[in-house]
């Protein structure tokens, strides 16, 4: 009992925490339908603003800059007020020119604006945790219950802030006048603005409030657990973007609801299961994807939001940005789409530079580099197919990669070497069943994830895809037995042909050259067939294609399991060229790199996720010469933020929009001609 | 908050006879390379019932949306009450004085019948008069006294019609635009809410209507504009015109 009673305090600190976090998610998913991810780092800053404030001096920019050391409740003021203008400039900034676009692409931008903030929160307070300072309240003696459970003072304060604080919003929205504007601007934004509602400034009040909602959970997150740190808002972001789903996104109770039956569980879970505390990550997204299996939309949602909208998830062009901005994207599309209508010819030639580049470049290093921008061009070729050939944002894609590395790495160093002493040289042909084997079991792995997902569309779909990810990277992490966790795996053999080694970077960077000429050729036969042609009418438009007899369900499925195919298939070379992975190698944020691969080369293009891959990787290493960037490394991340950004805004159609295969292919115009 | 008065003047016998309390010249809209509304000239006098008719895909919908701020403009001007709100948003019109019932009413279904009338009253200051209002509202439209707590979405199409206009009234509008306000209403229900039209003038409202049932509103209206393919083919007072050449428009003939 006391056990228990300790355990439920502590969720019900978790869960306030939680559920301040979520109601940030709903208010804002509620107005506008956009799941901003970037709540997670708004969360963050609150905890560094609010620590910063607090103390009499922190270091930016690697500089010691004096600070007014305001005590907790005055600083906790002006961080959720500065984070709440942050809110607002971020949603005028990146979201409002995307009011109208496709829906992918405010997910998208609100995936970089993430990344954006994550990465400048480390240049401005640096890498390490900055430890938030004792106020007074907290040296206070812990009040006791029961004679048995101990609460301090502030979590006392952490629940009662929470609960007045969501009171007071509901009270808001239900009363005022301001309130009554957002249900309405909800409901239907176009008859608000034809009573007179600034919706615009609506959205903006909304932003501001979850923002300052987000900045007060992730304040209170870092007194509860003394630090502030650049990627402290990611997990908490992600559970609470959970518990606003599990408690029905856009209600406000219900948001209240999810974050504390979260925050109970993970407590309960962490004290009561067999090593409780490794797997509590993994309890709240499994709770997820039974609950969206369930009942998606919520336990007290309204079904309709489970809706995909009608129209194209890309379609669509962008009135916004200085004309000659449009122009030059105008012209980069033009130039890809003459360039994908020469087809065969065009990728050949790619294939014939690729090999003469090969050949001559003189450096191992660079040959590594190029070795990486191919295995990364291919997993973004097998994310492009699930996202840009069929129109379903995955965000649980590294599973797949990390299924097919951890096949072979086991097989090999932890079955064949370790328990049965057997030389990889004598198996070397396992690699090359094992290539099609980790392309089998992640297609079924994908099959298996991607049938509870088929009643699940847009941004559900992204949620759900993202709780199987993060579930695969902790069974990863702490199945120690078969995974050996986060040591990871070392001593994977590099890829050998009858006996001869292929370890040399100019081998591997052919060995992988040609099973990216494998995987492109597969994807093109795949997608110009009538398996193709029934992704892209479901990425166009599910509901007509469903209206026009395409059995939808199964042609999603082949599409998770053709991407699944490809993630296995290279996570397999991943291991071997590698030689170690660990679970780090597969993070959601590898995720999303891979995605803004895809929409920087072009979403929906053979050749895209490889120009993406070039483009990044190349200036990845380019950009360590410049001292700025030695200093601080991360910014090369806000950058590729940025360019998304901007890419978004100003054209969220995506780059190649015309290069991207459509209903009506240009191969087949071709074929007609001839 | 500017009132004008009733203007009494006999119905469709004088041309042209004070300043537009809308004109709009050369209005065009564009939806990407297709021209929806081309070079619309209208004028709606002060007082009086002026009707845009014509066939599906004429463009009618498309002036309204524009004439509200929904739309942006390729070409043209718009001047209300003497002054030029081309560029103004859409909230911003509404205080000027515009109010927009828009087509299959949209009334905000979760919310209760008197917060819908509120929300139409968002753009005034007066907040004190709002409640004298909506009870006006209810003798104009007694059923929605009786529905004053119950959710929007819960009435029947034709008691969202008339939500829809009373929120509109509620701003006080000096121009009132509705767009086919009986859509897919029983016909009992279409003579109630064509009667409401004459009503709001008599309290002093000018309407922009949009109407399918042509001749009814012909019928009732000072002012009729035809529109064909996103022009004005043909316009008359409503006594003078002709109902053949109408009917012949709505066919695609060139009368």
């Amino acid at each position: 009992m006391d056990y228990f009673g300790q355990l439920l305090a502590n969720g019900l600190v978790l869960g306030a925490i939680y559920a301040l976090t979520a109601v940030a998610f709903t208010l804002v998913y509620g107005v506008v339908r956009l799941v901003n991810f970037a709540f997670g780092e708004l969360f963050m800053l609150g905890a560094f603003l609010t620590t910063s404030l607090m103390l009499p001096e922190v270091r930016l920019f690697g500089t010691v800059v004096p600070m007014p050391g305001f005590p907790l409740p005055i600083a906790a003021l002006g961080a959720i007020v500065i984070t709440g203008v942050i809110g607002v400039v971020v949603d005028r900034i990146a979201y409002r020119p995307l009011r109208n676009a496709p829906r992918l692409a405010p997910l998208i931008t609100s995936i970089a604006v993430s990344v954006v903030l994550q990465s400048l929160a480390q240049t401005a307070w640096g890498a390490e945790e900055l430890r938030f300072p004792q106020f007074y309240l907290a040296t206070l003696p812990p009040v006791v219950l029961f004679d048995s459970i101990y609460l301090s003072v502030m979590d006392l304060v952490v629940m009662a802030t929470a609960i007045v604080a969501m009171l007071g919003l509901s009270l808001f929205i239900a009363r005022s006048s301001l309130g009554r504007a957002m249900r309405a601007s909800a409901e239907d934004q176009t008859a608000a603005m034809l009573v007179g509602i600034p919706v615009n400034r609506v959205v903006a009040a909304a932003f501001a409030i979850g923002s300052g909602f987000a900045a007060l959970a992730g304040l209170l997150y870092a007194q509860t657990y003394g630090f502030a740190h650049s990627s402290m808002g990611f997990l908490p972001g992600l559970k609470a973007l959970t518990a606003a789903v599990l408690g029905g996104i856009g209600s406000i109770p219900g948001a209240a609801l999810g974050g504390l039956i979260l925050g109970l569980v993970e407590a309960l879970g962490a004290g009561y299961l067999p090593n409780g505390t490794a797997w509590k990550d993994a309890i709240s997204f499994v709770l997820l994807v039974g609950l969206l299996y369930l009942r998606p939309q919520g336990l007290l949602g309204r079904p309709e939001l489970n809706s995909a909208g009608r129209g194209s998830l890309l379609g669509g062009a962008s009135e916004a940005g200085a004309f000659w901005l449009r122009a030059v994207f105008a012209r980069v599309d033009a130039l890809l789409a003459r360039f994908a209508a020469a087809g065969a010819p065009a990728a050949l030639g790619l294939l014939a530079i690729a090999i003469v580049v090969g050949t001559l470049v003189p450096s191992d290093y660079w040959l590594r580099i190029l070795t990486m921008v191919v295995i990364y061009g291919m997993l973004a070729s097998g994310l492009n197919v699930i996202v840009g050939f069929a129109g379903l944002l995955d965000l649980g894609f590294v599973a797949f990669w990390a299924v097919g590395s951890y096949l072979t790495s086991i097989l090999f160093v932890l079955v064949l070497k370790e328990s049965y002493g057997v030389a990889p040289q004598e198996v070397w042909w396992l690699l090359y069943l094992n290539l099609p084997l980790g392309g089998l079991l992640a297609a079924g792995l994908a099959v298996l994830l991607g049938t509870p997902t088929l009643r699940l569309r847009g941004d559900y779909l992204a949620i759900m895809t993202l709780g199987f990810g993060e579930i695969v990277r902790v069974v990863a992490i702490n199945w120690m037995d078969l995974t050996r966790g986060p040591m990871g795996i070392r001593g994977i053999p590099a890829p050998n042909l009858f006996g001869i080694s292929l370890g040399s970077p100019r081998a591997q960077f052919f060995f992988a050259l040609a099973l990216a000429a494998v995987v492109v050729f597969a994807v093109a036969r795949l997608v110009r067939s009538y398996v193709g042609r029934a992704w892209v009418a479901i990425r166009e438009d599910e509901e007509a294609a469903e209206a026009m007899g395409v059995p939808t369900a199964r042609y999603k499925l082949y599409a998770y399991a053709a991407s699944g195919f490809v993630g296995g298939f290279v996570g397999v070379f991943y291991a071997h060229s590698q030689q170690y992975i660990s679970p780090l190698n597969f993070s959601l944020f590898e995720n999303i790199l891979l995605l803004m691969l895809v929409v920087l080369g072009g979403l929906g293009t053979f050749i895209g996720p490889f120009v993406g891959a070039l483009i990044w990787i190349v200036f990845l290493q380019l950009a360590l010469d410049l001292p700025f960037v030695q200093a601080y490394p991360e910014t090369r991340f806000a950058l590729l933020g940025v360019v998304l950004i901007v890419l978004m805004v100003f054209r969220p159609q995506g780059l190649a929009a015309s290069a991207r295969v459509g209903l009506t292919m240009p191969g087949a115009r071709a074929k007609e001609a001839a | 908050m500017t009132h004008s008065g009733p203007i009494i003047h006999p119905t469709g016998l004088i041309e042209r006879p004070v300043e537009p309390l809308l004109k709009v010249s050369g209005l065009s809209v564009s939806y990407g390379r297709i021209r929806a509304v081309d070079a619309v000239d209208l004028a709606v006098e002060p007082g009086r019932i002026v009707s845009l008719v014509g066939s599906n895909g004429a463009g009618k919908t498309t002036t309204l949306m524009a004439l509200s701020g929904l739309l942006p403009l390729a070409a043209g001007r718009i001047v209300f009450a003497g002054e030029d709100i081309t560029g103004l948003a859409p909230e911003l019109r509404v205080s000027h004085g515009i109010a927009h019932v828009p087509e299959r009413r949209r009334v905000f279904a979760g919310m209760s019948v008197r917060e819908n009338l509120a929300l139409g009253a968002y753009s005034r200051g007066d907040a004190t008069e709002i409640a004298g209002d909506i009870e006006r509202l209810t003798q104009l439209f007694p059923i929605l006294g009786k529905r004053m707590h119950q959710a929007a979405g819960t009435l029947s199409g034709g008691e969202q019609q008339m939500l829809a206009i009373a929120r509109g009234l509620m701003s006080r509008p000096q121009l009132l635009i509705m767009d086919e306000p009986t859509m897919g209403l029983a016909p009992q229900m279409i003579d109630l809410i064509l009667d409401t039209v004459l009503e709001i003038r008599k309290l002093g409202t000018t309407v922009l209507l949009v109407e399918q049932n042509a001749i009814e509103a012909m019928r009732l209206s000072d002012h009729v504009y035809i529109m064909r393919l996103g022009r004005i083919v043909h316009e008359d007072s409503g006594a003078n015109i002709d109902t053949e050449r109408v009917k012949a428009f709505y066919m695609g003939v060139d009368a």
